[in-house]
């Protein structure tokens, strides 16, 4: 896993990143029951990194009069997204379970605003990864929730 | 046993609550909270398990309705940050939540909430929050 090592494109939210490369990961967010439901779309993946929208949806709203995403919503996207980083990471060799997730809530989501979430492994052992998240709606330097995680990552092959 | 307030409004007045449909009732220790099984929520098709993300907001909900029941207000309050552990996968079934305010201050409430679904003392996942009390003004 190599975390860092291409941070430059992959904070695009046009939905039509490298699909291509892979097919297992837009399957990652496609397959999943949930994230169909709360209707994340895949953006991109690369080794170690995850990127996933979340277009605004009114049945996803906190509170009624507010147009604003719940917090509870971004706790799956920001979930979702750090699976992500870390299937592109080992090849999609692995069956990575979270351990633990915490978010901060830097500020609201702008009402009406879609979400995108980008996760990154920023140090990976045998079994565990540690992950970074960021949750923005304009601009990822202006993000409304930052996250670290960690996962155990069940790797296919025997030890 | 009935809460000060209406815990039904308050859920129906959250169209995110309304899609995970989740329940609440009071009984002696407090809301008891029922997040159904739907097939949309699970995340891992394989074993099958929930998707920890649902888990996870089901358990910020419980929280709300807790801090709504103590405090005898519905405005809502808004999180500033949450911490989750995962103890073991939730399997395909009904899961529970309970909330505990470990501390009520003027501006914030610590909450510690826990899930389970068959035994309560196998939880499933628990949730530290931090909650801003409303009626504070602007954070």
């Amino acid at each position: 896993m190599t975390g860092d090592t291409t941070p430059d494109d992959d904070t695009r939210t046009d939905g039509v990143a490298d699909m291509a490369d892979n097919p297992y990961a837009s399957r990652m967010v496609e397959y999943t029951p949930y994230a169909v439901a709360v209707g994340m779309k895949y953006v991109s993946s690369s080794p170690g990194r995850g990127t996933i929208l979340l277009p605004w949806r009114a049945d996803l709203v906190g509170q009624d009069g507010t147009d604003i995403l719940a917090p509870g919503v971004l706790t799956a996207l920001i979930d979702h997204a750090c699976g992500l980083a870390i299937m592109a990471g080992l090849g999609f060799e692995a069956a990575p379970a979270t351990l633990d997730l915490r978010i901060d809530h830097m500020r609201p989501a702008a009402p009406r605003a879609s979400v995108t979430c980008s996760a990154h492994v920023y140090r990976a052992t045998r079994t565990i990864a540690f992950l970074r998240a960021e949750v923005w709606d304009s601009s990822p330097d202006d993000p409304v929730a930052a996250a670290q995680a960690a996962f155990t990552l069940n790797r296919r092959e025997a030890k | 046993m009935s809460s000060t307030v209406d815990l039904d409004a308050i859920i129906g007045g959250s169209p995110f609550c309304r899609f995970l449909n989740v329940r609440a009732e009071v009984d002696a220790r407090g809301v008891l909270a029922t997040l159904p099984i739907r097939d949309q929520l699970v995340g891992n098709v394989m074993l099958p398990a929930l998707h920890g993300g649902a888990v996870a907001s089901f358990l910020e909900i419980a929280c709300l309705l807790q801090l709504a029941h103590e405090t005898g207000t519905s405005a809502p309050a808004r999180a500033i940050d949450i911490s989750v552990e995962y103890l073991r996968p939730a399997r395909r079934e009904d899961t529970f939540a309970r909330a505990r305010i470990r501390r009520l201050g003027r501006r914030v409430a610590v909450i510690h909430a826990e899930a389970w679904q068959g035994d309560e003392d196998k939880p499933v996942c628990l949730l530290q929050s931090h909650l801003r009390l409303p009626s504070i003004g602007a954070r």
